[in-house]
């Protein structure tokens, strides 16, 4: 998931912070407390310990599981960035998953929960300190030892020592204090709320081999070139564009995998993937929602399909510095102009649900309903667009991927602007060119980038939807080059909140300062739907992302 | 092909017949009608070019005009060919299409042509280093593939009609240079040009009496046979979302559509298939008569 189906997107520079996803996303995650911090925080503080050892894994708990078989499954773009202090793009944290262990993970189920990993035991101590103590026995592949909290500590700290471009993740973390060979305290500069939904299990979490880093460079950017492995799958083969094959590590002393090897076929269009599945290419595959209602209807032999809700936010947005959209009346008429219902019906055959905003259901801050109504207003629209001096004399453009849905999505808004006299022209892109329009790094593409239809994908804490909308993110992610003063105060501030309404306020405020901009018409949240062959017991995430180690069952 | 041995020169009254033979147009009116592929080709692209022609008139709906009908729908007597994922009317699209095509392929072999011809002359009756210089441009060009070299340019210049256009020519124009280079080399030194030189004509004359109607013959020819090509490539760049901008119709981009929701239905698969179909088969007949009228050996062949 997170960012997006490029698989050559060209990296932001070093300083730039961010990034990661768009494409795939799903689901609106149903409330936990132990997972969304701030909500009953003395009782989570309590907690935590506990319910760390009790969901501690004895080692090796599964039985050795599918020996022999390969699962084979399907991704979005392929592997560009195998350092997980550097991650970016949920497709290469999926492989990260597989290759690295992190202290803990999240938990398969349709609940947002975690459970332990490398961590024996983990607590919060207070609102700054996180105590772990790592499993003893777990291995570095290449004779680099066992795993230590000095790993831990090197790992962690690297990612703020290089300035990673997603230090963001890590938030206020200051340093990680080792106390022994397995037991350290991440010390933060101030409270940190997505501490336990984003930084530690999912990409800056993964452990890597301070020893084997610093042989194979400054402790930077490892790249594509991992020095050795810690998880319960080693990379095999990589074939670019083609497959990636891990095989099980001989050295992991965790928690068996379900699979000895798996097979991940980098393939940018689902449809294809769909088509792949039913030729009996794949064991597990995402669906398109536009396919959804049609594998229902007519199943494949063998096949379980299941639908998860999304995290995804895909919507239309407009470049406030491009002059021909520099009037906020033209922006808020085309905000109107907008008829979300009609696009969803065309794009997603009505399988999805109008978004409110950045942020899915279910989490904080997620807002019952836009501004701008979700059908638009057309009457409203053309008093915007008299406001503004009438029509733009030269067509707008839209940019898009060039799949079916976004192109279906752009030709329905051409349509629906043309109700108020705005001509456009539409300029489909593949990933690669697509995913590099709005960034400064790469061009003047983006003073000519008018409306354009983009997705991000999502993790589960809403700070994660707003950071690349910030003032800082102008020109790197913020391809709208909106800014605004209490947006970016309210960012900050909602990261050390730990009040759950007062935090979901902030959130709340914050999309709604995004579509007064006029920049943003919020589209959708997509879905999951998935396939699986009958027998294979796959373990995803609440938002339907894939978590391929803890994968099980019989092919 | 009775007319072959009629008009075979071993024929002991050839002098006599050759006075008397019909004309160009006459012969070839009746070699078609002796050749049932060729008159099958010549009427399926005097449709297909009729349809392109006026296609504002015959499409029954607006090709971009989205919901005219039910989504996906099959054929009926409001829509022939059905409905696509937007309910735009299928027929309205490939007729449509077929303008684009006929467009592209007019445009693109047009360039293609006059650029192979002007190169190809300079290649073989211009001094030996720009030969040798132009056949390695020609060599190096060729060298892509030409939807490979089509996703290059489109991203570099973006995609529309006119990178597709530019594409085709480009990639085309070495194929055509080199025949032209060929005749012309295999022209420029055979006795009557010769002796037109030693009578003094200039290199004008000796170019465009002698050389071009040469030349022109085969390259027609060709440039017919390509035109199937020529529309397989665009529809291949459209398909792959790299051709012409939606909403504009092309039977690539309704076959990739057609091919994203062929569960849903199959006749925009079927609808943007056919009509590549018959324009293949229709330039490949027409293209193996016209060689037949202008090549009157490989008839003798036959």
């Amino acid at each position: 998931m997170m960012k997006r189906n490029m698989a050559c997107i060209v990296r932001p520079e070093a300083n730039n912070k961010v990034s990661r996803y768009k494409d795939h996303g799903r689901a609106p995650m149903p409330h936990h407390p132990s997972f969304i911090p701030g909500i009953g925080r003395r009782s989570f503080l309590k907690g935590v310990a506990a319910t760390g050892i009790a969901a501690a894994m004895p080692i090796s708990a599964r039985i050795w599981a599918q020996q022999g078989q390969t699962l084979r499954v399907s991704a979005y773009a392929d592997i560009d960035e195998l350092d997980p202090g550097f991650y970016q793009n949920g497709y290469n944290v999926d492989v990260m998953n597989c290759i690295y262990t992190k202290l803990i993970r999240y938990k398969p189920g349709r609940e947002w929960d975690w459970e332990l990993e490398a961590a024996e035991t983990i607590e919060q101590v207070d609102d700054t300190h996180i105590h772990f103590r790592l499993k003893p026995g777990l291995m570095f592949t290449g004779g680099y030892g066992e795993i230590t909290a000095e790993d831990v500590k090197f790992s962690f700290e690297r990612v703020l020592l290089h300035d990673s471009p997603v230090k963001s993740d890590w938030g206020p973390l200051d340093h990680v204090e080792v106390t022994g060979r397995y037991e350290g305290t991440i010390v933060l500069k101030k409270p940190f709320v997505p501490l336990w939904t984003i930084a530690l299990p999912y990409g800056t979490g993964h452990i890597v081999s301070q020893k084997a880093v610093l042989e194979a460079g400054d402790g930077g950017d490892f790249g594509m070139n991992p020095p050795c492995f810690s998880g319960p799958y080693i990379l095999e083969q990589w074939k670019p564009n083609q497959s990636i094959y891990l095989v099980r590590n001989p050295d992991w002393n965790g928690e068996a995998p379900g699979f000895d090897n798996i097979r991940i076929l980098p393939m940018d269009d689902t449809k294809t993937a769909e088509r792949a599945y039913e030729a009996g290419d794949l064991d597990f595959t995402r669906i398109t929602l536009s396919s959804l209602a049609q594998f229902r209807d007519n199943r494949p032999a063998n096949t379980v399909i299941e639908e998860y809700p999304s995290l995804y936010y895909v919507w239309l947005g407009m470049n406030i510095d491009n002059p021909a959209l520099s009037d906020i009346n033209l922006r808020r008429a085309i905000q109107y102009a907008i008829n979300v219902d009609q696009i969803i019906d065309a794009a997603y055959f009505g399988e999805a649900k109008p978004a409110n905003g950045l942020i899915a259901p279910g989490l904080p801050g997620h807002r019952e309903k836009p501004t701008v109504p979700i059908d638009g207003n057309l009457d409203k629209a053309r008093e915007f667009l008299a406001a503004g001096g009438g029509p733009p004399r030269e067509p707008l453009t839209i940019d898009a991927l060039n799949a079916t849905v976004w192109k279906t999505m752009a030709e329905v808004i051409q349509a629906q602007l043309m109700q108020i006299g705005i001509q456009t022209r539409i300029n489909v892109q593949d990933s690669g060119s697509f995913w590099t329009i709005g960034m400064e790094s790469e061009g003047d593409r983006w003073k000519k980038m008018q409306l354009v239809l983009n997705r991000f994908s999502m993790l589960p804490d809403p700070y994660y939807a707003t950071s690349w909308f910030t003032s800082d993110q102008v020109g790197i992610w913020n391809w709208e080059r909106f800014s605004n003063p209490e947006f970016d105060r309210l960012q900050q501030q909602a990261l050390s909140e730990t009040d759950p309404d007062k935090r979901a306020a902030m959130y709340r405020r914050m999309q709604d300062l995004m579509e007064a901009s006029g920049a943003y018409k919020f589209i959708t949240h997509e879905g999951t739907p998935v396939m699986y062959r009958k027998g294979l017991e796959p373990a995803l995430r609440p938002d339907g992302q894939p978590l391929y180690p803890e994968f099980s069952g019989t092919l | 092909m009775n007319e072959t041995s009629a008009t075979s020169p071993t024929a002991p009254d050839a002098d006599d017949r050759l006075l008397s033979e019909p004309s160009l147009l006459t012969r070839s009116l009746r070699l078609v009608g002796g050749n049932r592929s060729g008159a099958i080709g010549f009427v399926l692209v005097a449709l297909i070019v009729f349809a392109a022609i006026f296609a504002p008139w015959l499409a029954p709906y607006d090709p971009t005009a989205i919901m005219t009908g039910p989504r996906m729908a099959p054929p009926s007597p409001e829509h022939w060919l059905g409905t696509d994922n937007l309910g735009r009317d299928l027929l309205s699209r490939v007729i449509a299409g077929g303008r684009v095509a006929m467009l592209v392929a007019a445009a693109a072999l047009g360039a293609a042509l006059t650029g192979g011809l002007s190169l190809g002359l300079i290649a073989g009756l211009g001094p030996r280093w720009l030969d040798n210089t132009l056949l390695l441009i020609f060599d190096a060009l060729r060298s892509f593939p030409t939807i490979v070299f089509g996703l290059a340019v489109v991203t570099i210049i973006g995609p529309s009609l006119f990178t597709v256009i530019l594409v085709v020519a480009i990639t085309s124009i070495p194929i055509y240079a080199r025949i032209v280079r060929t005749q012309t080399l295999a022209l420029k030194n055979v006795e009557f040009i010769l002796a037109e030189r030693a009578m003094g004509a200039g290199i004008a004359r000796i170019l465009f009496v002698h050389v071009l109607p040469n030349v022109l013959g085969p390259l027609l020819i060709l440039a017919s046979m390509d035109v199937p090509l020529v529309i397989a490539t665009e529809a291949g760049l459209s398909f792959l979302g790299m051709g012409v901008r939606p909403p504009t119709p092309s039977w690539g981009v309704i076959l990739n559509d057609g091919y994203n929701f062929i569960r849903n239905s199959p006749w925009p698969v079927i609808s943007g298939s056919i009509p590549i179909i018959l324009v293949t088969l229709g330039f490949t007949f027409m293209g193996e008569a016209l060689r037949d009228i202008f090549d009157p050996r490989l008839r003798r062949t036959h």
